[in-house]
């Protein structure tokens, strides 16, 4: 039997273990390895589990809708807006034209913040100090703005079933106005800083490729997909809260590298800030509160709602049985789809790809693991 | 407002494949569903993917109802681009049968399966890692079938990975 | 060879820089210091819990009617009350808030119908106890008081 010897290559299993700082949360991967070539990975998650669904089913309805704030907690608005939708669905209702109106103002600011937050803990990821600075004294202003309007800055509870409770506050509109004026230019500072910076330019292009049919077959939605060159988003496909009035574009791309999806987020920042200004001009007077009773009890039955969330497709599965608790609630999470497709992406790659590649999938382990 | 019946040329292509297979063909606030036999689910989600553009499994999840025989309701949730319409099959399995697994059609059911598996304990025929996701290798028990308390914990793997009494 | 240009002395790098550069005027200084300059709260701001007093007369606001304990998604609001005789209604005897649990969600905020219990802008609600965390009635009467830093 030969004896293995110094110089004999096998395979490396390395943990990339859940204490890291690049991995955006809880996530372990363990690579194996061929000297540094990336030849599989695997993901093991559930160490933020915190049993979301089945805290649902011990809860009214209207008790639980903090509690879906903190699944995705980096944009905790658009979590609330997809368990309103759905509620709202389930009980026949719709919110008034204000509330709507309201409601896309702060999803879409609720989205630039998101993509702030990526774009500085990924640049900070691939090795570019500077750009996080900038980005988390932008998401100041968006974080402003949802102090003075709800209260409070990361876990929101910012919509209620059937629409809003606290008016718009005095110079909410001036407010919104000044950071859209502020923040375009701020935009075109990340891309003077980023877009054709050699060194930025090696790292992502050619890297991650994920193609149109695997992201189809994978599930991923969101950003990913449309840098795949799908020109699909919900907001266009089956606009909800009235997002048919407003005029935007669905940015897309070719090559579904992670040049492609920093690009893509890029442009869906501005398209963000185009949103936010027609919705400003049209805010529409009148009540922002539904006709929802004091106790929500819908009837027997299911309904699935999904909203463009900034990671992808956020669904809610709503199952009731005419009792004042929902029967099953099931979360739909973005991240927890869109990681598995990691697997195929780092293949052939080096262990500074799989960090850069974890950073463009835009994963947040609250709502990987709920 | 009970559930009303879902007319459509897909509805007729597939009673006429899949016959007494489909049991229920409904659209419920503007949503259609179909609930079909646990065996005909996997060649339903291959005729719908191949034939009707139906290439998108949006979600793959179960829904416990203990009072039934068959007390899982195991939920496929798609989605057709070209058509831009979402529908759901729905198949109702017992305690204890092995449904098979829908990784041969849809490459992204790997990990929603192995959730629902966490979940529910349903194991799903055929799926290659079938295994716990979320929650420790050695956990016993399922959480979110309606016998398992809110409170209760497993409080031997608290007390011999944590070293205290209980979570609580 | 504009290229070769571009690519040798490092245009595109120093055009990063250049934004580097231009941000370190002192008119972009963002830093507030924290604790001597306290940051400007907003007034719907959700954090510690307070109990309001009627400030003509110092009794308390609230009526011990629990909607807010049963509001609260986490329990943790307990009210006692006893039965005043002689005017017929429920007098406030203790009223508890465990702030440990809390997730300020403001739910108990928008239960209560005589505007009793409010969440204030305090957010320094750190303690050294875990029994320091539960609030009683005459703390939360009180109100915050944060210490003062000599500037």
């Amino acid at each position: 039997m030969s004896e293995a010897t110094f110089l004999d290559t096998t395979e490396l299993v390395l943990n990339m273990g859940p204490q890291h700082p690049s991995t955006h949360g809880v996530l372990r991967v363990i690579l194996k390895l061929d000297g540094e070539t990336v030849r599989g990975t695997e993901c093991i998650i559930g160490y933020l589990h915190r049993g979301v669904e089945k805290i649902a089913e011990n809860r009214t309805y209207v008790m639980f809708n903090p509690y879906v704030d903190r699944m995705d907690y980096v944009a905790a608005v658009s979590n609330g807006l997809g368990y309103c939708l759905a509620i709202e669905k389930l009980l026949n209702v719709e919110a008034p034209p204000r509330a709507q109106a309201a409601r896309v103002i702060l999803t879409e600011l609720n989205r630039i913040a998101s993509h702030l937050l990526w774009l500085g803990t990924h640049a900070l990821d691939i090795g570019a100090i500077t750009p996080v600075f900038y980005c988390f004294r932008e998401r100041e202003e968006v974080l402003k703005i949802f102090e003075n309007y709800c209260g409070a800055r990361l876990t929101t509870h910012a919509f209620r079933i059937g629409g809003l409770v606290y008016e718009l506050y005095d110079g909410f509109e001036e407010q919104c106005r000044a950071f859209c004026d502020m923040f375009i230019p701020k935009v075109d500072e990340y891309e003077e800083l980023l877009t054709n910076n050699r060194i930025w330019v090696s790292r992502l292009k050619g890297i991650g490729i994920l193609n149109e049919q695997d992201c189809k077959d994978y599930g991923v939605t969101g950003p990913v997909l449309r840098a795949a060159g799908v020109k699909w988003d919900l907001r266009k496909a089956q606009p909800y809260s009235g997002y048919e009035q407003y005029d935007f574009d669905i940015p897309t791309a070719q090559n579904g590298d992670t040049f492609d999806r920093y690009t893509v987020r890029m442009e869906e920042m501005r398209q963000s800030v185009r949103i936010i200004r027609q919705a400003v001009d049209k805010l529409p007077a009148g009540p922002i509160m539904g006709k929802v009773g004091k106790v929500v009890k819908p009837a027997t039955g299911e309904a699935y709602v999904s909203i463009e969330a900034p990671k992808g497709e956020l669904g809610y599965f709503v199952v009731s049985d005419n009792s004042t608790q929902p029967y099953r609630v099931r979360v739909r999470p973005p991240s927890f789809v869109n990681l598995q497709a990691l697997d195929v992406m780092v293949r052939g790659g080096l262990i500074a790809d799989v960090v850069a590649i974890i950073g463009t999938l835009d994963i947040v382990l609250g709502e990987v693991d709920r | 407002m009970a559930a009303t019946p879902w007319e459509s040329d897909l509805t007729k292509e597939l009673k006429e494949r899949f016959g007494d297979q489909i049991l229920e063909c409904s659209t419920y606030l503007g949503q259609d569903f179909v609930v079909s036999t646990p065996d005909a689910a996997i060649p339903i989600l291959e005729f719908l993917k191949l034939e009707a553009d139906y290439d998108y499994l949006v979600d793959l999840t179960a829904v416990d109802y203990p009072k039934r025989p068959e007390r899982f309701d195991v939920v496929y949730i798609l989605y057709s681009f070209a058509r831009n319409h979402r529908m759901r099959v729905k198949c109702a399995v017992a305690d204890g049968a092995k449904p098979a697994t829908a990784v041969t059609v849809h490459s992204t059911a790997n990990w929603l399966e192995r959730e629902v598996f966490d979940m529910f304990g349903i194991q799903f025929a055929g799926h290659p890692d079938m295994r716990r996701i979320l929650l420790p290798e050695e956990w016993e028990g399922f959480p979110l079938r309606k016998e398992y308390g809110l409170i209760q914990q497993d409080d031997r793997w608290v007390r011999e990975n944590l070293n205290i009494e209980s979570g609580q | 060879m504009g290229k070769l240009f571009r690519t040798v002395f490092l245009v595109d790098l120093l055009q990063g820089l250049w934004v580097t550069f231009r941000n370190q005027n002192p008119k972009y200084i963002y830093t507030e210091q924290y604790p001597s300059q306290r940051p400007k709260i907003s007034e719907r701001y959700r954090g510690a819990p307070r109990l309001n007093i009627n400030p003509d007369n110092g009794e308390t606001l609230c009526i011990s009617c629990n909607l807010c304990a049963l509001a609260c998604p986490e329990n943790l609001i307990v009210v006692t009350s006893q039965r005043n005789e002689e005017t017929r209604k429920k007098e406030l005897t203790t009223f508890t808030y465990d702030t440990s649990r809390c997730m300020f969600c403001g739910l108990c905020e928008d239960a209560c119908p005589v505007d009793a219990l409010e969440l204030t802008q305090d957010f320094e609600m750190a303690s050294y106890t875990r029994e320091g965390t539960i609030l009683d009635r005459q703390m939360l009467e009180e109100g915050p008081h944060p210490t003062q830093y000599r500037s």
